[in-house]
């Protein structure tokens, strides 16, 4: 039998194959695009009396048309063709990949901050130092670009900082005799209260998806996951102060005094919708789209500061926030810039953008509070001046987080054990540890210097 | 990914009478050197279309494969200096080996064909057995029936088996709702049995047919001789029957694991419905995640290269381990 065995064995290792032959087959080309494409990306074109720069830009932010038509609107030489993609984790980020590989990348991509060292690592993002002007820079605030610069370059800049808040139900809170919660003891108090008394209704919710959420929470109590000293990617996600944050938000839903869901989810909509949760504890942009979504809880929502651990020394995370990057592939980086410089620094963008009615942004430009203080209509939030709020609160927001190098995948493998917590398996603690062991192999295989150090 | 058998079936029989007709060539005269010449100008001619895809879509995609697990375009310390292709060596396998996540996923696959395989293998010979046995009226029909569903391509299945699975929209929850009966097919301990239930679903009928077909070549003499030795119909299909099929059992058994490590399709559409099932579940997946959203292609290969190095490990395995245990049974007699 020995022909047959071996006749056996090679079909065997043939029917084993197809999977290898396609990945290496889409690999191969992803290799040779780092070396730089030819893109036609940014064209200039002689019209009339001068010349003419299209630029492209893609991003799935609201009330970007509105912007990209101001710009176009006050400006001849340059020209701006806006393309809405989906959002990052639908699929803008994989398109947004896939067009620098290819060499087709437009000239300006939206990206969070999360992804920043990541899109920048795999040379998407064009070092932006030096074009950036000296103005521009001091335009923005410091925590904002500290977390698009690396090794002191620029790679991306900063449209919008979003410190997290807590967006409350007033009239719930009022029948049931609530006060806002100033710190994350008060918080578990008022939650306590809530289950009590509140028919079925939770305070909040521990988004299972949430793995932003639960980095803000961690990155207020004092966390740093990633740090870049020494030359290397430093992991310490299990650090004490996340650690604080992991048993207090067990503590919560193990006792049930929160709802434990996706919060991208119909689930979640209808907790919000049908006043099943009181609060909502996310990015300052969350408050112009609960506008959008649901304009008839008008005059039912206001917001707070997001409580604290200790009022004496307080500080806050950032939830959401976007930033512009040049790609590598653009042939017209300065017109890139220009546009870029005057979207997150003038104020008729701003005013652009917060017409469209469903956009709060907090500018990363603090120059422009006051542009938004004006052109954001409160009468959603009963004349609340939450511009003033956000400024307040933006202040707060600690210095020396990073994100890090894979940061989709790192939030990926949370957001799993999250879930799987949810359905009675492992805890949070364990999901950012699992998040953590999962990441490193990752960033060895890159090739980058990393070292771990959570306890 | 199925369609290797239907060209490995044909592939196996017909194979056999080359070797012969070399061998009858072999002790003829030199004389008939310029026929022998044109025979093996034909060979040439009828077996490069073969040889040319091989290369093209096998040789090639392994080869760059294997290259890109030992190469990477580097940038030393933090990543954000300028890139330099260098020899990585091993490091890609080490990440892949050390990472607890692909490890995990192999964790799945086994105990997905610890269930898969068995199941499969016993469902697919019963049903055989009982068309075979002629208790079953409508025998065309029943055939027809249960190979249909290996008509319908994988991901379809994945998706109706989807609607079937989630809560809120499937005809099955709500009838057991209705009897108290509360089942959430897609949860922590359920989801593995339901992709094994769709997979089942999916090949038996296809594996039935193979197991069928060669039910028809055990000589009638041979279960007539058990009639009359008085062993009745279930004794006659387990003893004198399945040992008699032995060797398709064996292909079976082996083309379902290969396939079974190549899990994909169905967790990767389930996993649009239930966290359960995460971006790294199984192998394959964990290198669709690492080269298409972690853009991570060195570590991809390792990992393809590792499981399939896996893959012929086990298949080399079996076929050993059988070939063996048939020798011992030959001796035994």
């Amino acid at each position: 039998m020995p022909g047959r065995q071996s006749r056996r064995h090679v079909l065997a290792t043939i029917a084993a194959l197809p999977l290898t032959g396609a990945l290496s087959a889409c690999g191969g080309g992803g290799g040779d695009t780092r070396s730089g494409g030819t893109s036609s990306t940014g064209r200039t074109v002689s019209s009339g009396n001068g010349r003419k720069t299209r630029i492209t830009f893609w991003s799935a932010l609201r009330g970007s048309q509105e912007v990209v038509d101001a710009f176009n609107r006050g400006h001849d030489t340059i020209q701006v063709d806006f393309q809405q993609i989906p959002s990052g984790g639908q699929g803008g980020y994989a398109k947004l990949s896939n067009a620098a590989r290819a060499g087709n990348a437009p000239d300006i991509a939206t990206i969070e901050y999360p992804q920043v060292p990541g899109f920048a690592i795999d040379g998407v993002c064009r070092d932006l130092t030096g074009l950036m002007s000296d103005g521009l820079r001091a335009k923005l605030l410091p925590q904002a670009l500290g977390l698009t610069t690396f090794e002191k370059r620029v790679f991306s800049v900063p449209l919008d900082i979003e410190p997290m808040v807590m967006h409350y139900r007033t009239d719930l809170f009022e029948r049931y005799g609530l006060t806002v919660p100033r710190t994350w003891e008060e918080f578990e108090d008022t939650a306590r209260t809530v289950r009590r008394k509140g028919d079925e209704r939770r305070m909040a919710l521990f988004p299972t998806d949430g793995d932003t959420h639960f980095a803000a929470w961690s990155w207020q109590a004092g966390a740093r996951w990633f740090d870049t000293s020494g030359g290397a990617w430093n992991l310490s996600l299990a650090d004490a102060p996340t650690r604080r944050v992991a048993a207090y938000w067990q503590r919560l839903t193990d006792q049930h005094l929160v709802f434990m869901n996706a919060s991208e989810s119909r689930q979640s909509d209808a907790q919000i919708a049908g006043g099943a949760v009181l609060s909502r504890l996310s990015g300052a942009w969350d408050a112009g789209a609960q506008m959008k979504a649901r304009p008839g809880q008008k005059n039912r929502w206001a917001i707070a500061p997001l409580p604290q651990w200790d009022p004496a020394d307080p500080g806050v995370g950032t939830h959401g926030g976007s930033t512009f990057a040049v790609t590598r592939d653009s042939t017209a980086p300065e017109a890139a810039m220009e546009f870029i410089e005057w979207q997150v620094s003038h104020p008729d963008a701003l005013r652009a953008r917060l017409s469209s009615g469903a956009s709060s942004q907090y500018p990363a430009a603090p120059g422009l509070v006051d542009v938004g203080r004006e052109a954001f209509d409160r009468s959603y939030y009963g004349g609340q001046d939450i511009y003033s709020l956000f400024e307040r609160e933006a202040l707060k927001i600690r210095a020396g987080w990073t994100w890090g190098p894979r940061m989709t995948a790192t939030g990926k493998l949370m957001k799993d054990g999250f879930a799987r917590a949810s359905g009675g398996q492992g805890d949070i603690l364990g999901a950012v540890r699992a998040a953590e062991a999962g990441t490193v192999p990752d960033l060895e295989a890159l090739g980058l210097s990393t070292t771990r150090h959570s306890t | 990914m199925t369609s290797a058998t239907p060209v490995s079936a044909p592939a196996e029989t017909t194979a056999p009478p080359a070797p012969e007709r070399h061998v009858g060539a072999a002790p003829a005269p030199a004389g008939r050197g310029s026929a022998r010449r044109r025979e093996l100008g034909a060979c040439g001619v009828l077996m490069t279309p073969f040889f040319v895809l091989m290369v093209t879509v096998f040789l090639i995609p392994v080869a760059t494969a294997v290259r890109l697990s030992f190469f990477s375009d580097d940038q030393p310390g933090l990543g954000f200096g300028p890139e330099r292709t260098v020899f990585a060596g091993l490091r890609n396998y080490t990440a892949v080996v050390t990472d607890p996540t692909f490890l995990g996923g192999l964790g799945i696959v086994a105990l997905y064909c610890l269930i898969y395989i068995p199941l499969m293998v016993a469902g697919a010979l019963a049903l055989a057995l009982l068309l075979d046995s002629g208790v079953v009226r409508l025998r065309g029909t029943a055939q027809l029936a249960l190979f249909l569903p290996h008509a319908v391509p994988g991901i379809i299945a994945a998706l109706i088996w989807l609607y079937l699975y989630t809560p809120g929209i499937s005809p099955v929850i709500e009838v057991l709702g209705k009897a108290d009966i509360t089942v959430d097919f897609l949860g922590v301990h359920t989801v593995l049995p339901s992709i094994v239930n769709i997979a089942l679903w999916s090949n038996l009928g296809y594996n039935m047919v193979v197991f069928y077909a060669a039910l028809q070549a055990v000589p009638r003499e041979v279960i007539e001789a058990s009639v009359v030795d008085g062993a009745g119909p279930v004794r006659t299909a387990l003893q004198v029957k399945a040992p008699l099929v032995r060797s398709s059992i064996v292909m079976v058994a082996m083309f379902t694991l290969i396939f079974a490590l190549q899990l994909f399709t169905e967790p990767m559409l389930l996993s649009q419905s239930t966290p359960m099932i995460n971006s790294r579940f199984s192998p394959s997946m964990y290198i669709y995640d690492a080269a298409f959203t972690r853009n991570n292609y060195g570590l991809a290969a390792a990992a393809s290269v590792v499981l399939l190095l896996c893959t012929v490990a086990l298949s080399y395995g079996v076929t050993r381990w059988t070939n063996r245990a048939a020798a011992a049974e030959e001796g035994a007699r």
